[in-house]
């Protein structure tokens, strides 16, 4: 029995707003989704923001019902059980919420055992353990709001493991960590996956999904887009040629004439401190660099390279479409 | 179960110890309260009227700390972004709020014994008990009463966000319905009848009785009897409203 069974899900937000005229929005989220995670697996699920990453998390929590489709946790049905699968699950997501600030890390710890029904001869060696685990050992008793992000984040982990679940739910771990405090947390992801723990994990970071997942799909727009482990994905770009082109002061009008040009597959920018990075997909051998040059007439261009893909272009060549 | 309600209630009376603003209040508002059943309402030359007035202000000053308390406390909870963790817990939900409620009960515990001291301290109002051992049953009686009732109103506080504005909304309705501002013989006959339903009204007859009358347990007993009823209606509102919230989308929303 797969440990997560997703079919066909949907969900669709509803909200409305005005007094005496309400005005009725929809925002379908998503669009119908299917995916199994096997027992001991980290299944990655990685798409932009708004792609449906979190809701998926919500409904798969007991946290939100789903608008249609179905959906099974450890054999449960999250909408109809959602008290059988709550005890087996873990949940952990990211950013600095979800603490109680002016408590120190060892009484949030200990309240949320007490809530998820740690036995009381286990729970102080329990905490010990995690405490270790996550490198909070000898801070616990400070504040959790004099924390740093990192640690916030790190003692996160650790609530969400006090009652050893089944599986563990993690939204998107490491946004807003500075580099360090992001391979701290992503180090301890990985033990947890070699201790076979079952992990569903949602992110936007590439190389993230790439370091820690087995399996990845990408989601966009709410629904799938592609699956299949980090080096299948990377061969659907297998074929291509990534040019960089350092420019400064370029419009958005630019880059969509670039993406007629016959031989380009795909056109992203990302700003940069003082400069927009092209970056430009196209077959192998297409010869492009003079032809796009040319359409850079006028605009200032720094360095130009032509280098292979690698598996965040393939993510950005999935995502840019939807 | 029990472990995780207690556990709720000492971890949400040191989140509220810990908040200076909330705390200042705490201790400023018993004087205000003491000032209140001295000065309005003129009993000064009355003993056990006085008596009987501070008793009134010291138990709408604990409604007040229950139903703004605990509706900030939910509140907070949307903030802090716990609120999901909570419903995501094991334990049925009423056994994670009811913690918060009777927290706050506790907290205003404190303030009807703080009212009552400063009221002795700077207006000499006589603390002449008639029945000190019921008197000591009736003020936790009172607290849990009051506090099952904020749990009632927690519910909704789980499906609306802007739970404090209605938890301010809640106080002035629920002194006047209890004869808490204003005697009841001086309102129409039906605000009374509401007042039976409503666990302050009976927690400030127990209260009151312990103090100053002879029959206190008839009203300790029903302070019992609408707190287990308020314990059941607001168990039912939140499995409720916590599925109406799940289907809409709203847990996260601050």
């Amino acid at each position: 029995m797969p440990a997560i069974e997703v079919k066909e899900l949907h969900r669709t937000y509803r909200s409305s707003k005005g007094l005496v005229r309400r005005r009725r929005t929809e925002v379908q989220a998503l669009g119908g989704i299917s995916f199994e995670v096997e027992q001991g697996e980290l299944f990655g699920l990685l798409g932009p923001n708004g792609a449906g990453k979190t809701t998926t998390i919500k409904i798969l929590t007991t946290l939100l019902l789903p608008s249609s489709g179905t959906a099974r946790v450890l054999g449960f049905d999250p909408a109809r059980e959602p008290g059988e699968i709550r005890r087996r699950i873990g949940h952990v997501f990211g950013g600095d919420r979800g603490l109680y600030d002016r408590l120190s890390a060892l009484d949030n710890l200990k309240y949320f055992a007490d809530l998820y029904r740690v036995p009381v001869r286990d729970k102080r060696r329990r905490i010990a353990e995690l405490l270790e685990l996550v490198g909070l050992t000898g801070r616990e008793r400070e504040r959790v709001e004099t924390y740093s992000r990192g640690m916030r984040q790190r003692l996160h982990i650790a609530r969400g493991l006090l009652h050893d679940p089944e599986i563990l739910f993690l939204d998107e771990p490491t946004i807003g960590l500075d580099p360090v405090g992001a391979r701290e947390v992503r180090e301890t992801i990985a033990g947890l996956r070699d201790q076979g723990k079952t992990i569903l994990l949602t992110t936007h970071y590439m190389y993230e999904a790439d370091e820690l997942c087995e399996r990845i799909a990408v989601i966009a727009g709410g629904v799938f887009v592609a699956s299949g482990t980090p080096a299948e994905l990377k061969a659907r770009v297998v074929d291509r040629t990534v040019i960089e082109i350092e420019t400064f002061g370029l419009a958005g009008s630019v880059v969509d004439r670039l993406r007629t040009l016959a031989g380009v597959a795909s056109v992203s920018t990302e700003t940069r401190d003082q400069s927009e990075m092209l970056l430009v997909q196209s077959r192998v051998g297409a010869g492009l660099v003079q032809a796009l040059l040319r359409e850079l007439d006028g605009i200032n261009v720094g360095k130009v390279i032509a280098r292979e893909p690698t598996l965040e272009d393939a993510y950005v060549e999935l995502v840019q479409p939807a | 179960m029990t472990r995780a309600f207690l556990s709720g209630m000492w971890i949400h009376v040191v989140q509220f110890s810990r908040n200076p603003f909330d705390l200042s209040g705490v201790i400023l508002w018993p004087i205000l309260y003491a000032s209140i059943a001295y000065y309005l309402l003129d009993a000064r030359n009355d003993p056990r009227l006085l008596l009987g007035a501070s008793l009134g202000a010291a138990v709408m000053l604990m409604w007040s700390l229950v139903v703004i308390g605990s509706s900030n406390a939910l509140e907070n909870q949307r903030w802090l972004g716990t609120l999901e963790l909570l419903v995501a817990a094991p334990v049925p939900f009423a056994v994670v709020i009811a913690p918060i409620t009777v927290a706050s009960g506790v907290v205003g515990g404190y303030a009807l014994v703080a009212t009552l001291a400063w009221g002795t301290l700077l207006f000499h109002v006589p603390l002449s008990i008639d029945q000190p051992v019921a008197f000591a049953v009736a003020v936790p009686a009172c607290m849990l009463a009051i506090g099952m009732l904020g749990l009632v109103m927690a519910s909704t506080f789980v499906l609306y966000r802007a739970a404090f504005s209605l938890g301010i909304a809640l106080q002035y309705p629920v002194w006047i319905a209890t004869g808490l501002l204003v005697p009841l013989s001086v309102l129409p006959t039906f605000v009374g009848r509401i007042g039976w339903f409503l666990g302050p009204y009976w927690g400030f007859r127990a209260i009151r009785e312990a103090a100053l009358g002879p029959t206190p347990w008839p009203d300790i007993g029903m302070c019992l009897v609408v707190s287990a009823a308020y314990f059941a209606v607001g168990a039912t509102c939140l499995r409720w409203f916590v599925r109406v919230a799940r289907s809409r989308g709203t847990l996260k929303l601050t």
